[in-house]
Order: structure tokens, then C-alpha cells, then sequence
């Protein structure tokens, strides 16, 4: 895949990307997963990871999520190098992520998911819970009021008091997105956001995403469906067998090269399959 | 200097006891992915159905009781996943709810045997024994067969696993049970063959304790289980060959600090060993990092 | 006093005690998922060390015991529950950070073992086998009270400590701190990519258990005047385990129910029968039976416990409703976007969000 180059178009790239990795190595039992990944994700703009099957997609975002450590490569977010961060402290500098099988808290009621999510709780300190009492339902109030407009932004409203464990797969995946806009994230991965759902809520989550761009957050999401990231996306970037084989804008990359027009035909069928 | 010898001498029997115990613990734990807290039970369970053949009725010797015996806490073992462990497993995803019922299957188990046996210390009816010199050790000739008999149940498990199909079949579910169902291998049969396995051997390696150790309560099994663990955690848990091999390390190492610190202390030292393999290696020292 | 209440007073004791020690077990296991098999050995550290600072010097006794401090009755209890933190930030720190659950279980019910073997044997530290006994009964002195007069009192003493403790547990319980904790039970990845730190969330949850194992073993020696190693057997954790399950996971009120249906109708109510003739300690075992299966036939027929665990509604948060012609069912697929809400409100079933 070497002799392909990397394809540049860094012309459209913006100088302060939020996310950066150099040559990000991860191998299992000697297989390699991703070997070499490097890519830049500009900053307030909604950037698509592709690739086929195996490429690495995932355990790209399991490693810049932190839920997975590299075996070599680095790791910055703004000018800050977070290589192998555990997850918590990569999320506190304000990236989040959702999962690809949709992880909800079971055993949490809807609006209990949301407000696991803000930071710096004041009601996380035992000794504020024992001593500061007001203050703590102050704030909580606070976040209960947010949450219920998130919830009603994702129209999750009424669904508040039902347990996580008890939605289906498409408010699951809806409740994965909330979820992580409860924490203000400043950036977001997105693992496969639409896999799964039916058409109109490809749409409504299309927009929710667009909506999300225009509040200034940054989104770098794994997407099979080419529609939807000529729709929404203003970036690529194309990895295989774990290496970026391309980055640059959808219809750049499908004028650009001939080789890599057929390998993107192959992510179609790929989609349409799914 | 002899001193030295008696203690590694003890050491490999206790490493016999281990090994084929430990075996037979990941062995099943390889192919459910869960620890079965009531091993221990089972092995002094086993023991006592030796003991009954060997003492009680039939009186059988001690050798052929103990297969008959152990084969019965096979069927047995087979019995307890079918009626209790597996529709539990099957039912909740979360670990913690089967490895409570194991240890409260061990409870049961435990105060069965209590119930019936009473806390009295029992002993095997064995032929005179006989006191060898094997090259500095120093051992009697029952020891030996014991150390016989584990050499050829690992050699006998090693064969299994690397030749038969069953064997072959077995690993490729410990490594991924669910690829492993879609490629045709009958999962239900051998999970139910690796509890008989398991179960038998925790059967022979119960009543090969009774006899070591001269003495069986039902408490026995409880208290060596604990002593396996650190057997298993040190070679890494689910390697049958780490098994083997944390069992030799741990027998070694319990046996000589008995002899050289204070037998009390004896659990302590196989503590510490699996404290410090946790600290320094939570994979195990055997096992190919990354698979913990 | 007759032997009767006697007999009423201890049950009550134990009643109390086991509800303090099934909170302790609950923040662990049932909030946060932490399979603490090493339960009771919290509880014995409690006790021993209460026991030992309320003892006199051993110098001058013909026990062996370290501390003999001779410190007076709440404060001793408090200290006992910190020693217990403390073991608990050692085992934290060996353990947690590394291991997943069952590797944990097998470690700590090792390490549950060890510390039985070291205090059953290493008689320098807690008398060995024999065990603390001769400890002095708090206020006996003070209030002029009888061995009779002792045991009610105390068992009055025990129930108001519980109050106090049961009032904090919900506060924890209620408050984000409990929430978090659920969140890492229900899925630790999640809660790690929330920005939770994990590792110090357990720790957290360990030390608020371990002092509630510490201050019940304190009050067990505290009340009984001894304790010996006989009395923490590794397999007692399993009746704590048990008192949770039956009672509920998760629910505060049902520890109490729990306690009452294992501890003392279970537990301590059978051990007052008496022992059937040429089978000396029968009744026990039988007991420990019933127990083993009570518990599975409960996972099994009702795992949510006789008291389930609450659902924490949004209006118990004292927030405003919002008003959305939402009233409608929650349909199968998606639940319709606001907007589509109010337009649909007449036919709800149609949701999906065309």
C-alpha cells in the first residue's frame, strides 16, 4: 500500500488542528491492527474516518479515546501530548466518544446516564455529600435541568425515568450521543454513529451532528454510508490495513486518483452491504 | 543440607497434588471463563467417595478407589454445571452472579460433607509403607506413586490436547468459544466432557491429598483450593502448561519455607509469591503477556 | 432478666449489626461491582483492633495482644473502623488497579485466608487462636449495669449507631458519588471515558465499605466481650453476600429486610435449638445448607432481592416538567423528535421521526 503515498490536500487543512497522531502502532498477538495511522483532525469541523473492514478504525478511536493503549506513536489533542493517557484524564481535556455496539448503563434510569457525564461533580466528594448538602443539590439541579434539555434535544424526554437497559437499539444509540454532549465535549469521536438505524433516524442523527458543528464542536466519526459523509463531513480521512491512505475532501479524493477511486468503491459496496 | 533434600522431597509431592488439581481447575475455567469457587469441594467430595469405597463398603484398595471415586465426582461435577452453573452462566451476563453461586455451591457442599462425615479427622486404610532413597530424597513408596500418577495425568492431559480432535477442540473454544460454535464444534459436548474432566481430576487430586497428607476433613479441599489459586494465577490463569508449572513453583516454595521458616506460615509463603507475581506480572510468569 | 429475652436481645443485636455490615458489603458489590470475597476479613480488623485498644495493657494480663491502649468506648470503635480503611487501601492498591473480576475474587478470598492463618497462628499480634476475650463492656462501669442489663442496652446502642449509619449510606447512595459507582458496575469502560477515574471511584467505594465492616466487627466484640478466629471463618463473607441478595441489591431498606430473613431467622435463631442428640453441630450445617440454596433459588426466581433497588425519578430531583404532548406510548423503534411530538400527539404509534 506504500506505493500508494499518502494523498495530499493539506491546502484545505486548517492550521490549528484539535487532534493530532503520528504513526500510531497497535498490534494483537502480533497482528498488526494499526500500523503507522497518522492524521490531523481540524479543529470545529466534522471529520470522516473510512476505510474497509480491518482497517483499523476502531482501535484508532479506542487508542485516541485512551480505552486502548499504542505500542508506539503519539498523541496530541490541541498542543498537548496525551499518548497513552488513561481514558478519564484524555476525557477530561474534553474528548469524548461513543461506542460502536451502543454501551448504555443498565441499570441507570435515561436521565441518571446524562448526569453521570458532567465533570468536576461537587457531588462526587464524599466530603461535600456529607457536609455541603445544599451545594451539592444545587448543582445537581443544575445538571437535572440540562439533561432534560438534552434529552429533549435528542428526543429522549420521555424516556427519562425508563432504565437504559430497557430502550431500543435506535434510542440506545441516541442515548450514547446525549450522553456525551451532557459532558460539553469540545471534541467527539463518533464509532459508527448510524450503524444499525433506520433511514429517518440516519437523517435526524445527520442533523444532530450538524447541529453539534455549529455549537464549535469538533467530530471525528467512523462512517460507512458515503451519502451521509458527502452530506455532512468536511474532511476525510481514509485508512487501511492500519495505515492513513488518504486524506483531503470526499470529492477531492474521488477525482484525485485513479487507484484510489477504485478503492473507494469497494468501501461502497461495503456499505451497501451493511 | 539434608534438611534441604527432605523439604524438596515433600515439595514434589505437594507439586503433584498441585499440578493435577491446578490442571484440572483451568481446564474448566479455560473453556467457561469463569472461576468455580467450590473446586476445593470437589476435591474433598472426591476424596470422600474414595474413602467410603475404601473404608465402607466394598472396601476396596486405596488405588481403586480412588478411580472409581474420582470418576464419580466426574459425573457429578457433569451434574452440578447441567442442573446449577450453566443456567446461571447462560442467564447473566455479568461474571460475579456464577462466581457467587459457585461459592455459595460450595457452602452447600461443604456443610453436606460436614453433615455427613462430621468434623472428625478420617484416614485412608493403606498397606504398609516403605521408606526409599531416591538419589538425595528421601520418600516413601506411596509418595511416589503419586508423583506417578501426576506425571502421567499431565503427560496424559499434554497428549490429549496436542493430538485428539477433542483436544483440539478444546483449545480453539478457550481461545474464542463463539468462533469456535461457528465452526461446527459442539460446544455443549465439550463443555459437559471438561467438566467430567475437571471433576475427576479434582477427584484423584483431592484423595492423592488425603493420602500425602494422611488425613481428610471435609475442610481440606477449602483450604489447598487457596493454595491452587496461587498455583494458577502465578503460571497464569487458563494456561493448562502455567498450571503445571506454577504448581511446581508454589509446591517447591511451600514446602521448603516449611521447612525453613514455620510450617504455620506455609499458605503465607505461597501468598506472598502470588502477591508479588501480581505486582510484578499480572499475566502470570508463563503465560504469552496479554492474554490476562 | 429470663433467658428468653436474653435470646430476643442478641437476635436484635445481630439484627442491627449484620444491616450495618450488609450496607458496608452493598457499597462495594452492589453499587460499584466490586466482588469483595474478603469481605469478613475487614470485619475481624474491626473488631480486633476495637477490642485491643480497649484492653489494658497486655503486659499485665494473660492474654498477647499489640495495642492495649485502653481507650474508651466510641472512640476505640471509630479507630477500628479507620484500620480497616487502611487494610483496605493496602488491598487497593495490591489489587484493584490490575485485576478484573474473577482474578480479583481469587485474590481476595486468598488474601481472606492468609490473614485468618496469621491471626490464628501469630498469637504476638491477636492471641492466636484463643483470641481477644475479657473486653471491657462499654459504659457497664459508668451506668452500673449488669451483665443482664448490658445486653439490652447494648443492642439499643447498636440500632442507634445503625440509624446514624443507615442516614449517611443513603446520603452516599442518593448523591453523584452513588451514581458514579453504579455507573462503573454497569460498564467501568464507559464510565472511564466519562472522564471518571475509575481506580480511585473503587477506592472510594472500598474505603466507605471497609469502615462499615470495620465499626460492625468492633461492635460484635463489643458486645459478645470476645473474639476468636472461629468466628470469621473465610465462608462468613458468604453470609453477608447472602443478606444482600435475599434482601436486595442496591436498596438500603432491603439490606435490613435481608439481615432479618438471613442473619436472625437464619443464622442466629437456629443456633439458640437445641443440638440433636449424638450429632453435635448438625443443626449448623443444615443451616449453612438452607442458606447456599435460599440464595440461589433467590438469583434465580428474584435477583432484583425482596426490596428491589429504586428507580430514581426525574421529579424526585425537584426540577419543573417540561410540558410535551409526549403522553403517548414509547414506540418500539425510536422515540419521535419534540417537534414530530407535538404534531403526532394523536397517534403516537406512528413515531420513527418521518
Amino acid at each position: 500500500m506504500s506505493e500508494l503515498g499518502v494523498l495530499d490536500s493539506m491546502d484545505t487543512l486548517e492550521q490549528n488542528a484539535a487532534l493530532r497522531c503520528e504513526a500510531i502502532v497497535k498490534a494483537f498477538q502480533g497482528v498488526h491492527a494499526v500500523n503507522g495511522a497518522a492524521f490531523e483532525v481540524p479543529k470545529g469541523q466534522i471529520t470522516a474516518l473510512i476505510g474497509p473492514n480491518g482497517a483499523g478504525k476502531t482501535t484508532v478511536v479506542n487508542i485516541l479515546s485512551g480505552s486502548m493503549t499504542c505500542d508506539s506513536g503519539r498523541e496530541f489533542i490541541g498542543a498537548t501530548e496525551v499518548t497513552n493517557w488513561p481514558s478519564h484524564r484524555i476525557a477530561r481535556l474534553g474528548l469524548m466518544r461513543t461506542f460502536q455496539l451502543s454501551r448504555e448503563l443498565g441499570g441507570l434510569t435515561v436521565l441518571e446516564n446524562l448526569l453521570v457525564a458532567p465533570g468536576h461533580q461537587a457531588g462526587e466528594f464524599l466530603f461535600n455529600v456529607l457536609f455541603r448538602p445544599s451545594l451539592v443539590r444545587r448543582q445537581e439541579r443544575e445538571h437535572v435541568e440540562r439533561a432534560l434539555d438534552v434529552l429533549d434535544t435528542y428526543g429522549l424526554y420521555r424516556l427519562r425515568d425508563n432504565r437504559a437497559s430497557e430502550l431500543s437499539g435506535g434510542q440506545k444509540k441516541l442515548l450514547e450521543i446525549s450522553r456525551a454532549v451532557m459532558a460539553s465535549p469540545e471534541i467527539l469521536l463518533l464509532d459508527e454513529p448510524m450503524a444499525g438505524v433506520n433511514p429517518a433516524l440516519i437523517e435526524r442523527i445527520g442533523g444532530y451532528i450538524l447541529d453539534l458543528k455549529r455549537d464549535g464542536v469538533t467530530v471525528l466519526m467512523i462512517e460507512h454510508n458515503l451519502n451521509v459523509v458527502e452530506q455532512i463531513c468536511d474532511h476525510v480521512i481514509v485508512l487501511a490495513e492500519g495505515r492513513t491512505l488518504a486524506t483531503g475532501r470526499l470529492s477531492e479524493l474521488r477525482e484525485n486518483a485513479e487507484v484510489v477511486r477504485a478503492y473507494l468503491g469497494e468501501v461502497i459496496d461495503a456499505s451497501t452491504k451493511h | 543440607m539434608q534438611l534441604f533434600w527432605l523439604s524438596v522431597g515433600f515439595g514434589l509431592v505437594t507439586a503433584s497434588v498441585l499440578a493435577i488439581s491446578a490442571v484440572g481447575l483451568s481446564l474448566q475455567f479455560g473453556i467457561t471463563n469463569y472461576i468455580n469457587f467450590a473446586y476445593g469441594d470437589f476435591m474433598a467430595l472426591g476424596a470422600f467417595f474414595s474413602y467410603v469405597l475404601n473404608n465402607e463398603v466394598l472396601h476396596l484398595n486405596i488405588w481403586f478407589a480412588l478411580v472409581i471415586g474420582s470418576f464419580g465426582m466426574g459425573v457429578l461435577a457433569v451434574l452440578f454445571n447441567r442442573l446449577i452453573l450453566s443456567p446461571f452462566a447462560r442467564r447473566f451476563n455479568k461474571t460475579f452472579y456464577v462466581l457467587i453461586v459457585t461459592f455459595g455451591l460450595s457452602l452447600i457442599l461443604l456443610n453436606l460433607e460436614y453433615s455427613i462425615w462430621g468434623a472428625d479427622v478420617r484416614f485412608f486404610k493403606m498397606p504398609i509403607d516403605r521408606v526409599l532413597h531416591i538419589g538425595p530424597l528421601l520418600l516413601t513408596k506411596d509418595q511416589l506413586i503419586v508423583m506417578a500418577i501426576a506425571i502421567m495425568l499431565m503427560l496424559g492431559v499434554h497428549a490429549m490436547l496436542k493430538t485428539t480432535r477433542l483436544g483440539k477442540s478444546m483449545r480453539a473454544m478457550s481461545d474464542n468459544t463463539t468462533l469456535a460454535m461457528t465452526s461446527g464444534i459442539d460446544t455443549k459436548r465439550i463443555t459437559t466432557i471438561t467438566w467430567f474432566l475437571s471433576g475427576t481430576l479434582a477427584g484423584i487430586s483431592g484423595t492423592v491429598l488425603g493420602i500425602t497428607e494422611g488425613n481428610l476433613t471435609p475442610a481440606s479441599g477449602e483450604l489447598f483450593l487457596f493454595v491452587i489459586f496461587a498455583a494458577v494465577i502465578v503460571g497464569g490463569v487458563g494456561s493448562i502448561y502455567g498450571a503445571m508449572a506454577g504448581a511446581v513453583l508454589i509446591g517447591l516454595a511451600t514446602e521448603i519455607s516449611a521447612a525453613f521458616i514455620n510450617p504455620a506460615y506455609k499458605l503465607d509463603t505461597a501468598f506472598v509469591i502470588l502477591i508479588l507475581t501480581l505486582l510484578i506480572r499480572p499475566s502470570g510468569l508463563f503465560a504469552r503477556p496479554g492474554r490476562a | 432478666m429470663s433467658g428468653i429475652w436474653y435470646y430476643v436481645f442478641t437476635l436484635i443485636f445481630f439484627l442491627f449489626d449484620y444491616f450495618i455490615l450488609a450496607m458496608g458489603l452493598n457499597i462495594q458489590y452492589g453499587e460499584t461491582g466490586i466482588l469483595n470475597f474478603a469481605y469478613i476479613g475487614f470485619v475481624a480488623i474491626g473488631a480486633y483492633v476495637t477490642g485491643a485498644l480497649s484492653l489494658p495493657n497486655s503486659a499485665g494480663t494473660a492474654q498477647h495482644y499489640i495495642l492495649g491502649l485502653g481507650l474508651p468506648f466510641p472512640v476505640n470503635l471509630l479507630l477500628g473502623g479507620l484500620a480497616a480503611c487502611v487494610f483496605a487501601v493496602v488491598v487497593a492498591l495490591m489489587t484493584l488497579r490490575r485485576l478484573r473480576t474473577d482474578y480479583l475474587a481469587m485474590v481476595l478470598i486468598s488474601l481472606s485466608l492468609v490473614l485468618y492463618d496469621v491471626c490464628n497462628n501469630f498469637v504476638p499480634l491477636f492471641n492466636g487462636a484463643d483470641g481477644l476475650y475479657n473486653v471491657p463492656e462499654p459504659f457497664a462501669g459508668a451506668l452500673h449495669l449488669t451483665t443482664n442489663s448490658f445486653i439490652p442496652f447494648f443492642a439499643a446502642v447498636t440500632g442507634a449507631i445503625a440509624l446514624i449509619m443507615w442516614l449517611v449510606m443513603s446520603r452516599i447512595t442518593r448523591s453523584p458519588i452513588g451514581r458514579t459507582f453504579r455507573a462503573i458496575r454497569d460498564d467501568d469502560v464507559v464510565a472511564a471515558a466519562l472522564g471518571k477515574d475509575v481506580f480511585r471511584q473503587q477506592l472510594k467505594s472500598m474505603l466507605i465499605g471497609s469502615f462499615y465492616a470495620g465499626i460492625g466487627g468492633g461492635l460484635i466484640i463489643q458486645f459478645s466481650g470476645s473474639f476468636n478466629p472461629t468466628a470469621w471463618l473465610p465462608g462468613e463473607t458468604f453470609v453477608v453476600f447472602a443478606v444482600i441478595i435475599v434482601g436486595g441489591v442496591g436498596n438500603n431498606i432491603g439490606l435490613l429486610v435481608g439481615s432479618l430473613l438471613v442473619e436472625t431467622l437464619l443464622v442466629h435463631l437456629p443456633a439458640f435449638l437445641p443440638a440433636i442428640p449424638g450429632h453435635p453441630g448438625l443443626i449448623e450445617y443444615f443451616d449453612a445448607v438452607v442458606i447456599g440454596v435460599l440464595l440461589m433459588v433467590m438469583l434465580w426466581f428474584r435477583p432484583q432481592g425482596a426490596v428491589p433497588e429504586r428507580v430514581r425519578r426525574a421529579s424526585s430531583f425537584g426540577v419543573r416538567e417540561r410540558l410535551l404532548g409526549d403522553s403517548g406510548a414509547v414506540s418500539d423503534d425510536i422515540a419521535p423528535s419534540p417537534q414530530l411530538a407535538i404534531e403526532s400527539a394523536a397517534g403516537p404509534g406512528d413515531g420513527g421521526g418521518q
